[in-house]
């Protein structure tokens, strides 16, 4: 029986059905030759594996980790931990999220869930609704920065006695992006004007496209109900 | 689990088998890890594409294996003229076998021996455990170009590590 090499390596890489599969084996194993290649070729993949696998047994970063355990880092002293800035990324984004659930049992929670979504409840929609971070209003959330993300969404930062955070406007409604607790000493009162937290700044950063809207821009979008055009 | 939570936690625990891959695309660590780093960025930025219930490992390995095409690091800026023997000095080592443990930095080196579109289908096939039918749909090919390709590179692999090995 000759055995094309792509069905050989298929049978080898467990690609084939039942019966092909058992043709193909019937057919090394009668062939000294097929069986010695297909050790070789099982060996070398196992040493390709065993030389990358390294990278996947040491953790990079888990969430909510803050410091990043990662063995090569010794080897690789000096050199950008990049991972740690993105794994901070994503654990404060966890971690926001997993405060925001918090609220929502509360009558007064900032965010409540619509189908998959986490969007602003009724004051805070209100607020983002109309509020002006040139205007304050004397509602429970103040409006920090109103700026257009990189895919087009018109997203503000808010801060409240609970909580700051980051809502995009999306089919309607704030989706939000972001909730962290409120800042040490952010009690009562507005302390920080949302946009200045640290943790929403680097998120900004990280999703604006261009200049956040001056107070001009901001009204002008409030005006048109937020609809992009 | 919020959908956007656990978005953010699958990509976390997807960053290493991300790197690994990087690392059998890339010529050295510095440049995998800043490709991990520009894909990482990528996802997180356009996280509304990813449609849930689909492979996030898939999309991932698609966003850097595009970057790694299109940032041009796939065309090795090294001349053509320059002898890659150079590199084959780091992986001759005399007392071993072809049974004997690869170094990480050997593996990388034997990658890049290969041309880039046997290189990337050697790593998703061989190490990072995808089926044929899987990589076929994450680079858009036909699944038997992915076939003949990964005979070819795994055949070129074999005759070079056992070269070096001995």
């Amino acid at each position: 029986m000759v055995i094309e090499e792509e069905r050989f390596f298929a049978w080898l890489d467990g690609e084939l059905g039942a019966e092909e599969s058992a043709a193909v084996a019937e057919a090394v194993a009668a062939s000294p030759e097929l069986s010695a290649r297909a050790e070789r070729h099982r060996s070398m993949t196992a040493r390709l594996r065993g030389a990358f696998d390294p990278l996947v047994i040491e953790p990079v970063a888990l969430p909510g980790a803050e410091v990043i355990d990662f063995a090569a880092a010794q080897r690789a002293r000096g050199e950008r931990r990049w991972w740690h800035e993105a794994a901070a990324l994503a654990a404060s984004l966890v971690l926001g999220l997993v405060i925001g659930t918090r609220f929502i049992v509360s009558d007064s929670a900032p965010v409540t869930i619509a189908g998959e979504r986490l969007v602003a409840a009724a004051a805070l929609q209100r607020s983002l609704d109309r509020d002006l971070a040139s205007a304050p209003a004397s509602s429970a959330h103040r409006i920090g920065l109103t700026f257009r993300d990189a895919e087009g969404r018109i997203c503000r930062t808010f801060s409240g006695s609970a909580a700051n955070g980051l809502a995009c406007r999306q089919d309607g409604r704030w989706g939000i992006e972001a909730l962290v607790g409120p800042t040490e000493g952010q009690t009562g009162e507005f302390r920080m004007a949302s946009g200045q937290d640290p943790r929403l700044a680097a998120l900004v950063d990280e999703m604006i496209s261009g200049e956040p809207f001056d107070a001009a821009r901001e009204k002008a979008a409030r005006d048109r109900g937020w609809s992009d055009r | 689990m919020n959908s956007a939570d656990l978005f953010e936690q699958q990509l976390v625990a997807l960053l290493p088998r991300l790197r690994r891959f990087a690392h059998g695309l890339c010529r050295n660590a510095s440049e995998a890890d800043d490709l991990v780093q520009q894909a990482a960025e990528r996802a997180l930025r356009s996280r509304g594409q990813w449609q849930p219930g689909t492979r996030l490992d898939s999309w991932l390995y698609r966003i850097l294996r595009n970057l790694w095409i299109d940032s041009g690091r796939a065309h090795s800026r090294r001349s053509k003229h320059e002898a890659p023997a150079e590199e084959a000095g780091e992986i001759a080592d005399p007392g071993a076998s072809p049974h004997a443990a690869l170094e990480l930095s050997e593996a990388m080196a034997a990658m890049q021996r290969l041309p880039e579109e046997q290189r990337e289908i050697v790593m998703l096939i061989l190490v990072e455990g995808f089926g044929y039918r899987e990589t076929a749909e994450l680079l858009d090919l036909p699944i038997g170009t992915v076939s003949s390709r990964l005979v070819r590179g795994r055949t070129a692999l074999l005759a070079f590590l056992e070269r070096h090995g001995d």
